[in-house]
């Protein structure tokens, strides 16, 4: 009885994913054998021609063939959901291209503002944590998740601009959203470094207050320092530190499914495939213990 | 307007360069901090990284006049960017349309062109040159001298996905009435 009482206790290991933004054939053969998940961002395989934008259907062929050996899960960067006057539709318009293609696990965006009275900032900034940025968010939760019925997750995204006056702390703020909409949380533990370098963030104070049920993913990176500032440059291996706080945030948060390591495109060539599959071997290594 | 909106506008404006003095103190903090000099380098940076990507003969004249940083900056500050890198390198070619040297304007001119037209555009384009644009569009790509300007010559492009070869170029002599 004992023995089956710890079974019943017993979590799985959370799954592996890392991105992959297309045209790299071999770079998605090295990988896929060594994830379980595929993180896919629509605004980055995207395309325009006369009718719009549109997902490339080459890299959407590519996703196909690695279907039988990985899941899918979108991740957005151009949704702008706490924009004042409205989201970018075009965004919703490839999710839906993605949506009506692949079966995805569930999809995610940043709590963030990327446009500003339909100008593309060229950055994304965090929101001010108001009660009126609060009520904007969880309206528009609510009407992604009414349009895909996938859980829905965001991301706290880093603070590099001063701290605007606040009625909510950074966890308290997250906590609104989650428990007012029952949406769910990607935690990224180098963003949290980055904060921490950068504000001052408490990263344990933080992880006291904030509610870590919601949390299905994990995002790990490695970044640069430039200027005095840690910044969320997704270009190089994970440090020691980062893996550290991963692995006690796999400990502790209940619901996490998938650990996600991002790398940008253009930091493939800069650290090798080689490289790379030995990172991922390496941070399949640390979740497992 | 909401505070969140003059939050957002203004955070906007000073991302952007634009001179609008805030009135908010948080505003007004931000735009003397070093926290918005990086978040603007980091948001110049992309937009550089993009347009040298995707506009390579373009982005290697300016940076060969060392124009390319100010007039990237120049058009990040003045312009609704598109996060679209075709619409930004199509909007950054046309910026240059009216820039007072002739050979940035042939180059950027030349680059939308071969751009639209490996697009799909039906359209047809017209680009002059005072120099042998053959000869300049190597040089540029193998970061060699460029072509002297050649004062009695008109160097006449025309590309068109219709042509047989996309370009056809003539060169017109140029006669100087004493």
């Amino acid at each position: 009885m004992a023995s089956t009482d710890t079974a019943m206790h017993v979590r799985p290991t959370p799954a592996l994913a890392t991105t992959y933004e297309g045209g790299d054939p071999a770079f998605l053969e090295s990988i896929t054998p060594l994830v379980d998940t595929i993180e896919v961002s629509p605004d980055a395989i995207a395309h325009l021609d006369g009718r719009g934008a549109h997902l490339r259907p080459d890299v959407l062929n590519e996703y196909d063939s690695v279907l039988s050996q990985v899941n899918l899960i979108a991740h957005g960067v151009g949704l702008s959901i706490g924009s004042f006057d409205h989201w970018e539709e075009r965004y919703l318009r490839l999710l839906d291209e993605l949506f009506a293609r692949f079966e995805l696990e569930w999809h995610s965006e940043h709590l963030a503002c990327t446009v500003v009275a339909d100008e593309n900032l060229g950055t994304m900034i965090p929101l001010p944590r108001t009660e009126e940025a609060l009520d904007l968010v969880c309206k528009r939760v609510r009407l992604i998740q009414e349009r895909y019925r996938v859980p829905f997750l965001l991301e706290h995204v880093i603070q590099l601009l001063p701290e605007a006056p606040s009625q909510f702390t950074p966890a308290g703020f997250l906590n609104e959203i989650t428990s007012r909409t029952g949406c769910g949380l990607i935690l990224d533990a180098y963003n949290l470094e980055c904060d921490s370098y950068n504000q001052g963030l408490d990263i344990p104070a933080f992880l006291g207050e904030l509610d870590l049920a919601p949390a299905r993913e994990l995002h790990i990176a490695g970044g640069v320092q430039h200027g005095g500032f840690q910044l969320d440059i997704h270009s190089r291996r994970t440090s020691d530190s980062t893996l550290a706080l991963a692995l006690d945030l796999v400990a502790r948060a209940p619901n996490l499914h998938v650990v996600t390591y991002e790398l940008l495109k253009e930091a493939i060539s800069v650290l090798g495939q080689d490289a790379i599959c030995a990172e991922l071997a390496r941070i399949r290594k640390v979740i497992q213990q | 307007m909401t505070e969140l909106e003059i939050h957002q506008r203004g955070l906007l404006n000073l991302i952007k360069s634009r001179a609008v003095a805030p009135n908010d103190p948080y505003l007004r903090h931000v735009a003397n901090s070093r926290e918005l000099a990086m978040l603007r380098e980091i948001a110049l940076w992309w937009r550089a990284f993009q347009i040298e990507t995707r506009c390579r003969f373009t982005s290697r004249l300016l940076k060969r006049l060392d124009l390319f940083r100010a007039l990237v900056e120049a058009y990040f500050n003045n312009n609704a960017t598109s996060p679209f890198v075709e619409d930004l390198s199509r909007d950054f070619l046309l910026s240059l349309s009216h820039h007072p040297a002739p050979l940035v304007r042939s180059v950027s001119q030349f680059e939308r062109a071969f751009l639209e037209t490996r697009a799909g555009s039906p359209e047809a384009f017209e680009v002059l040159w005072d120099r042998n644009p053959d000869i300049l569009l190597r040089a540029l790509e193998e970061s060699t001298a460029l072509p002297e300007l050649e004062p009695r010559c008109v160097y006449r492009m025309q590309i068109a996905r219709d042509l047989p070869q996309v370009f056809a170029c003539s060169c017109e002599v140029v006669v100087n009435i004493p």
